[in-house]
């Protein structure tokens, strides 16, 4: 017995030496992480503005209140630590009494009150911060957000990509804040990172800040972010180790050629908070997709197995509906559609479409955006044959350019169209825009299949409030399963976005928000 | 004479070839090119796909087929109507002079000094990109060359002894212009309108390979300009289309070349 222990422990013993080299490998501070992007940067305020080329570097210059991990917790950052009032009514925050802007003042509560106003009263988001009736500052370091009711969307809205705290001697000076000077130069936050150089569509230069409020954090010395329009130019520059990191980066064709590479890595984690979906959407208003049967036949002539698999070479996966799998919020009991022409044509003769002599039921167009090669314009030119085969001609519009897509969804000017969303963090930010009746605007990226059912609006609403985690997610599971029943569009995948990175770089972020987050664990080794 | 050459003739034989797969193809081998029948970039001589198939899964050698008649319809009309436009033009400009030469040579050369290419995206993008767009923006940014040799034709030819004797006996304008002069000007006119055909052909391919063309029509361009991208990993996507449009320009440049020996005047006496 006694042997047999000690063999144990003599093989543990043995292990962990085997073992130690590999984890014994210590960050190193230095060096220039040269980031692409594909979407080129305007502006570094995500206060008024959103999307990638603005949250990225704009989550390295500003500071949040919080920030989460790969698990969808709230971890620390500019507030120690929150508190929620037992009505869910009030949040306090207490901040960090160290924390500087890059200009060397302090940051305060004002700032912080300051910053979620703005975000409130100008953020494309609008929902995310609506039920914040004011914000109350007792001393410098604790702020006070007041709410209208329960908003359990708060905690993700005060991540990194969505509310920098921006310093208010220089953004509250009384200029309008969308168009503010200090939005695209000589910008200040109290980020890891500060900005020293900004060439539009070229590059991005962000250099460590010394005084950041985080000891030791971050490693690397400077940040590049170089656009790159052209998914084969990245691959190319990645190849060569000159490039080092590429986020959000969605082309098939190169992730799987990046796989093939021994310097490079891909992985799908980062994304989660992203939680992107395309989908099918139907101009509900139009006839004949005012008929369910109509929108579902047409759910049943799409093999969603065969995009996934042959088109997306495996790198995406099937939406089963307005959730991404990914959300704590998501429900796998929802009506299913998989290949079923039959049904599909059943449907359709039910529906009073029958064959012309020529076999055609119906002609329809079909737009998509441009830009994603793979999630849009090849998806749209995939229903033309295989609509054909339930009668359905398609006739692919294909835009000139993304303002003309946009025009066509605005005026409502579409039979179907491809269509896409990101959902960032949480339901009411980034899923209720589409499906919520209150949301039919002449705008792109909302309910722009008109889908109008107030149960519907009903849930979404409740769920917004709720602030019980399980009863919010019950609420949205019955959301999921009335709108897949109802199909007011219909989800096909979740896009195949990926991080291709050099093996130089460690820790790579790999939170919910993936880099539009600070980047203060990652290190590069030498080779 | 034109028979005499050999590669005015080899020019010929090609292009009947090309005419015939394209527009007899279709109706011996019925498919539709948009099907998909194999898995996305299979190699030639996969199972259902004897050439390949693209990015989408579709067969190449259908596409081939099919496309030839977008392609050469496009080539066709759009070299028609940049004839038409050259001729009007240059025939006014060079009949009448003066000012209205002065105006209209001002006004083609607004559209020569254009880089056509671009020009014609602009249109095509304006307009969203159907087949007939696209023939229209070929045609329309491809006139000036046609126009100035018009001009340089009907400048020479109005000072001929038979021009003023028609003149003497009182002929209208229209007359002279359209049924002595016009005749007169031809053998360089249908050179110059057969390399239309060709070129018209290569815009096609360059605007469907920047991702302008009409994406429900299947063209040789456009199966290019989709395929682009998978370049590297899948030649046969890109090449055989990419063929079919090299040996049809080839073909109509060598017929070109064919008409201008035959049609030269002084060529035929020298043989």
């Amino acid at each position: 017995m006694r042997q047999a222990i000690a063999a144990f422990i003599t093989i543990l013993a043995i292990a962990s030496a085997v073992a130690a080299p590999a984890t014994a490998q210590e960050p190193r501070r230095g060096g220039t992480l040269v980031m692409g992007q594909s979407t080129g940067t305007t502006s570094f305020n995500n206060a008024v503005g959103s999307g990638t080329g603005i949250m990225v570097p704009g989550a390295q210059i500003f500071a949040s209140p919080v920030m989460h991990d790969d698990k969808w917790n709230p971890k620390p950052y500019l507030a120690e630590s929150w508190e929620l009032s037992p009505d869910s009514l009030s949040m306090t925050l207490h901040l960090r009494k160290d924390a500087l802007f890059h200009d060397g003042t302090p940051v305060t509560s004002a700032d912080v009150a300051f910053s979620i106003l703005t975000i409130r009263d100008n953020h494309p988001f609008n929902t995310m911060l609506a039920p914040v009736e004011r914000v109350d500052t007792p001393d410098a370091a604790t702020a006070i957000i007041r709410l209208k009711h329960p908003h359990p969307a708060l905690l993700y809205a005060m991540g990194p990509p969505l509310m920098p705290i921006l310093p208010k001697h220089i953004y509250g000076d009384g200029r309008p804040i969308k168009t503010h000077p200090n939005n695209s130069k000589d910008v200040v936050g109290s980020g890891p990172f500060k900005l020293v150089e900004f060439k539009p569509g070229d590059q991005i230069v962000l250099e460590r800040f010394d005084r950041f409020f985080i000891k030791d954090r971050p490693y690397l010395d400077r940040i590049i972010l170089k656009t790159y329009p052209d998914s084969q130019t990245s691959i190319l520059e990645l190849e060569a180790g000159r490039l080092l990191l590429q986020p959000f980066f969605n082309r098939v064709l190169e992730l799987d050629r990046a796989k093939t590479n021994p310097q490079l890595v891909i992985t799908n984690e980062g994304y989660a908070a992203v939680g992107g979906i395309n989908w099918l959407l139907f101009n509900n208003k139009r006839k004949p997709f005012d008929d369910v049967r109509v929108r579902q036949a047409f759910a049943y002539a799409i093999d969603r197995d065969f995009i996934v698999k042959a088109l997306h070479k495996g790198l995406s996966k099937v939406a089963t509906g307005p959730i991404h799998s990914g959300f704590p919020q998501y429900s796998p009991d929802v009506t299913k559609y998989s290949l079923n022409l039959k049904k599909a044509e059943e449907l359709l003769d039910a529906a009073g479409l029958k064959k012309g002599p020529d076999g055609v039921r119906l002609k329809v167009t079909c737009d998509y955006y441009p830009g994603d090669e793979d999630g849009q314009k090849r998806l749209a030119e995939y229903m033309k044959p295989a609509l054909k085969k339930i009668g359905i001609e398609v006739e692919v519009r294909a835009p000139a350019d993304f303002a003309a897509w946009a025009k066509r969804m605005a005026t409502k000017d579409f039979d179907i169209s491809m269509d896409a969303a990101f959902a960032w963090g949480d339901p009411v930010i980034g899923v209720n825009r589409t499906y919520l009746s209150s949301n039919i605007r002449p705008l792109v990226f909302t309910n722009n299949a008109q889908y109008e059912n107030p149960k519907v609006d009903e849930l979404l609403d409740a769920a917004g409030r709720e602030p019980d985690a399980a009863k919010r997610k019950a609420l949205y599971g019955e959301f999921q399963k009335i709108v897949t029943a109802d199909l007011p569009l219909f989800w096909l995948t979740e896009l195949p976005y990926h991080t291709i990175y050099n093996k130089r770089v460690h820790n790579p972020p790999t939170t919910i928000w993936g880099t539009a987050s600070p980047m203060l664990d990652v290190w590069l080794s030498e080779k | 004479m034109f028979a005499r050459s050999p590669v005015a003739v080899c020019g010929l034989v090609l292009l009947v070839a090309i005419l015939l797969v394209s527009l007899i193809g279709p109706l011996v081998y019925v498919a539709d090119p948009f099907d998909i029948v194999a898995a996305p970039l299979s190699p030639p001589f996969s199972e259902g796909a004897l050439l390949g198939s693209d990015q989408q899964g579709r067969d190449v050698l259908t596409g081939l087929i099919y496309g030839g008649r977008a392609t050469l319809t496009v080539g066709a009309a759009a070299a028609l109507i940049s004839v038409v436009i050259g001729i009007t033009i240059g025939a006014v400009a060079g009949y009448f002079g003066g000012t209205v030469d002065e105006a209209l040579m001002r006004f083609t050369e607004f559209f020569q000094v254009l880089p056509s290419l671009l020009f014609a995206m602009v249109l095509v993008t304006l307009f969203s990109p159907t087949l007939t767009t696209v023939v229209l923006a070929i045609g329309v940014v491809s006139w000036p060359g046609t126009a100035r040799l018009t001009r340089a034709e009907f400048l020479k030819i109005k000072q001929y002894d038979f021009v003023a004797a028609e003149l003497a006996i009182g002929a209208r304008r229209g007359r002279i212009m359209w049924k002595v002069i016009l005749p007169n000007a031809l053998p360089p006119l249908v050179v110059s309108a057969t390399l239309a055909v060709g070129a018209a052909i290569l815009f096609e391919a360059s605007l469907s390979f920047l991702g302008l063309g009409d994406p429900n029509r299947m063209s040789w361009g456009l199966m290019i300009g989709s395929s682009r991208s998978y370049m590297l990993s899948s030649w046969w996507a890109v090449t055989f289309p990419g063929l079919m449009i090299f040996l049809t320009v080839l073909a109509v440049s060598l017929i070109g070349d064919g008409l201008n020996d035959a049609l030269n005047p002084k060529l035929r006496e020298r043989r």
